[in-house]
């Protein structure tokens, strides 16, 4: 096993109590989609998603060690 | 029938006169920036008799098209010296097209530097002595306004910074609640209106007529479509609305893009703190306004009415902008602060990216620490005194910058950087290097699609595709701009086909001929080619599209990236400009 901290934004913090991030345990190779899946997060819902401040994809792997943040539809300005 | 009210404050006398050719189908943007192209000398001085503050609704405005209710300021800058276009929500341009008023253009200069008001109502636009408003701030300006004439007026205002002539000085709007919240902050066109003499315009829109679209039952399907698209569309239904425009903070400071202590690092480790999450449950808990519409037609609603801990009104917002430039940019975290500035600054008459900025070129300087609080404040106050300090901090970043030998200076054509590091986000860096406006986020919003996903995908932190994108931001943005569209509307435009498709639609009926996408980059492309000629004839050169040296050199945490579009990259965005 290993560890990430996964950071959500607006409206997706429901899904972690309203808390801003969490440190989860994932098998190394789970994707960024699996463990929104685990969390109950759709993924038409994961519009913006961050590995270490670089965008990333949903079907992108995780090893341990990362952050990831993941927003739904933002703008402003 | 339309109307273009000329105000002459050299003789004090008003004309009023019906479309011109060259200004036919032009309103916003479009109007004000070929109105000043035409008629203002582009090498007068922008105080000088010889500059126009022209002030104009879109062509949308009062239409009935949703969230169509900018008013555009123009004139020649007396930050950049080029041609600006700023513009603002709030009632003004509503009531102003509901009178079937076009623009209002203030021409001249009083000789006897009084200061006067204007009341623009069915009947015409009067001149009046306003000696007794002098070096009043904005919320009292405009108080006194709604005490005399009542509740349905709506102002346009300067506070002291405006009659100071301040380069940052901004033109307030009076919002629903008829205070002054709503600004055309950048490029100092409050100080233009400032030296035309000019405190208070005050607009009576009753009893108005406002011209009817050619068509009005293809208008009205029109409109039902496009304001259906903005329903759909997640950004303008639920994150503005519920996070409002500082929901950006997060994705910024996470992409690594979002600028800390005068645009030395990437990532502010105070966000959370003042991020549009925070925000939003601060404001909740103590009973202020979540989702607010800053004009009617409003159906974005991305403002807020921010109180504090006893629930009485501190300000509206703040924004994401003036967040971050009264916050991460001065090292600042503190969210009740940041509030107070913000109706400092509104009072003030005050550009809050400017002045922000110019904080943060202070503490770079060394007048204050990053992080000084009571520090800042006290430099706002310092502009309400006059004193040279407060005069330098009202004078912008460049100013400021230069007068305290510092060389980290933010600024491109002399005005400050929004909130977005050009390093980490490459298409911004395009657009603030070229746009006409000087540095400036939502003349070319390449955020949308450098980190947002709005509108395609670009690799923000790669130099390819960002002219392109750029280039094409601009393009539809002056034509938004034009028609007094918010801007947000543009994030449904760039991803729904529908909702593009009944833009073009709402510009047919109105005009009653067809109009479709290529018409309306034909008309951004004109408005941008206008503006750039003056900016050229006004003695701009190439030299002047670029970034400042350090952002070439100075490497940016986290991702430690320098600005590397080139220059003759740079100098490809307006090839399309004879």
């Amino acid at each position: 096993m290993a560890r990430i901290k996964l950071s959500l934004y607006a409206s997706l913090r429901a899904a972690i109590g309203g808390k801003p991030s969490v440190e989860l345990e994932i098998e190394p190779g789970q994707t960024i989609g699996d463990v929104l899946q685990r969390l109950g997060i759709p993924h038409n819902q994961a519009r913006i998603v961050l590995v270490n401040s670089r965008h990333a994809a949903l079907a992108d792997p995780l090893q341990g060690g990362e952050q990831v943040a993941v927003f739904p539809a933002i703008g402003g300005g | 029938m339309a109307v273009i009210y000329r105000v002459n404050m050299s003789e004090l006398s008003v004309r009023a006169e019906g479309p011109r050719e060259g200004y036919r189908e032009l309103g916003g943007r479009g109007l004000s920036s070929a109105i000043v192209a035409a008629e203002v000398p582009p090498g007068c001085h922008p105080l000088s008799a010889e500059n126009k503050l022209v002030l104009a609704p879109g062509t949308l405005t009062g239409s009935g098209a949703p969230c169509a209710g900018r008013l555009s300021a123009g004139g020649k800058s007396p930050l950049t010296g080029t041609i600006k276009e700023s513009n603002s929500g709030g009632t003004a341009a509503m009531a102003l097209a509901s009178l079937g008023i076009e623009a209002v253009v203030l021409e001249g200069k009083p000789r006897d530097n009084r200061l006067y008001r204007l009341i623009v109502n069915r009947d015409g636009v009067k001149i009046e002595p306003a000696e007794t408003l002098g070096g009043l701030g904005n919320y009292e300006t405009v108080g006194r306004q709604f005490e005399q004439f009542g509740e349905r007026i709506a102002c346009i205002s300067i506070g002291p910074a405006g009659e100071m002539r301040a380069a940052a000085a901004s033109i307030a709007v009076t919002d629903l609640e008829g205070r002054p919240t709503r600004h055309c902050g950048r490029g100092g066109l409050g100080a233009v209106m400032g030296s035309k003499g000019v405190k208070v315009i005050v607009v009576e829109p009753a009893g108005g007529e406002r011209p009817k679209a050619a068509d009005p039952a293809a208008f009205k399907a029109a409109v039902r479509n496009f304001a259906e698209a903005l329903q759909k569309h997640p950004l303008t239904s639920q994150t503005l609305p519920t996070y409002g425009t500082n929901a950006l903070a997060n994705v910024i400071n996470a992409a690594g893009a979002y600028p800390t202590r005068n645009f030395s690092q990437g990532q502010f480790e105070g966000t959370e703190a003042i991020s549009g999450e925070h925000q939003h449950d601060v404001i909740a808990q103590r009973d202020g306004v979540i989702a607010h519409a800053c004009h009617r037609g409003c159906t974005i609603r991305c403002s807020r009415i921010y109180v504090d801990e006893q629930g009485q009104y501190v300000t509206k917002g703040p924004e994401y902008e003036t967040i971050w430039a009264h916050g991460a940019d001065c090292g600042i975290d503190d969210l009740d602060a940041i509030a107070q500035m913000d109706r400092l600054d509104d009072d003030l008459g005050l550009d809050t990216i400017e002045t922000g900025a110019t904080i943060a070129v202070a503490m770079e300087a060394g007048v204050l620490r990053f992080g000084d609080v009571q520090g800042a404040i006290r430099l706002l106050e310092e502009v309400q005194k006059g004193t040279p300090l407060g005069r330098l901090v009202a004078s912008g970043a460049a100013v400021l910058g230069k007068a305290y030998g510092v060389v980290r200076i933010p600024v491109v054509k002399g005005q400050s950087m929004p909130a977005y590091d050009p390093r980490a986000v490459q298409g911004i860096g395009v657009t603030y290097a070229t746009s006409t406006m000087g540095a400036d986020h939502t003349a070319g919003y390449a955020i949308a699609a450098n980190v947002l996903g709005v509108g395609g995908r670009v690799d923000p932190l790669k130099p390819e595709g960002q002219v392109e994108l750029s280039r094409n931001l601009q393009i539809a943005t002056a034509a938004i701009d034009s028609a007094g569209l918010c801007l947000f509307v543009a994030f449904a435009v760039l991803d729904d086909p529908n909702a593009l498709e009944a833009l073009c639609d709402m510009f047919a009926a109105l005009w009653g001929r067809p109009f479709t996408g290529d018409d309306l980059a034909a008309l951004g492309k004109s408005v941008l080619a206008c503006e750039r000629r003056f900016n050229v004839a006004a003695g701009f050169t190439a030299a002047a599209d670029r970034l400042p040296d350090f952002f070439t050199k100075e490497k940016l945490a986290p991702h430690n990236v320098t600005f590397t579009v080139p220059d003759e990259e740079l100098d490809k965005v307006f090839d399309f400009v004879a």
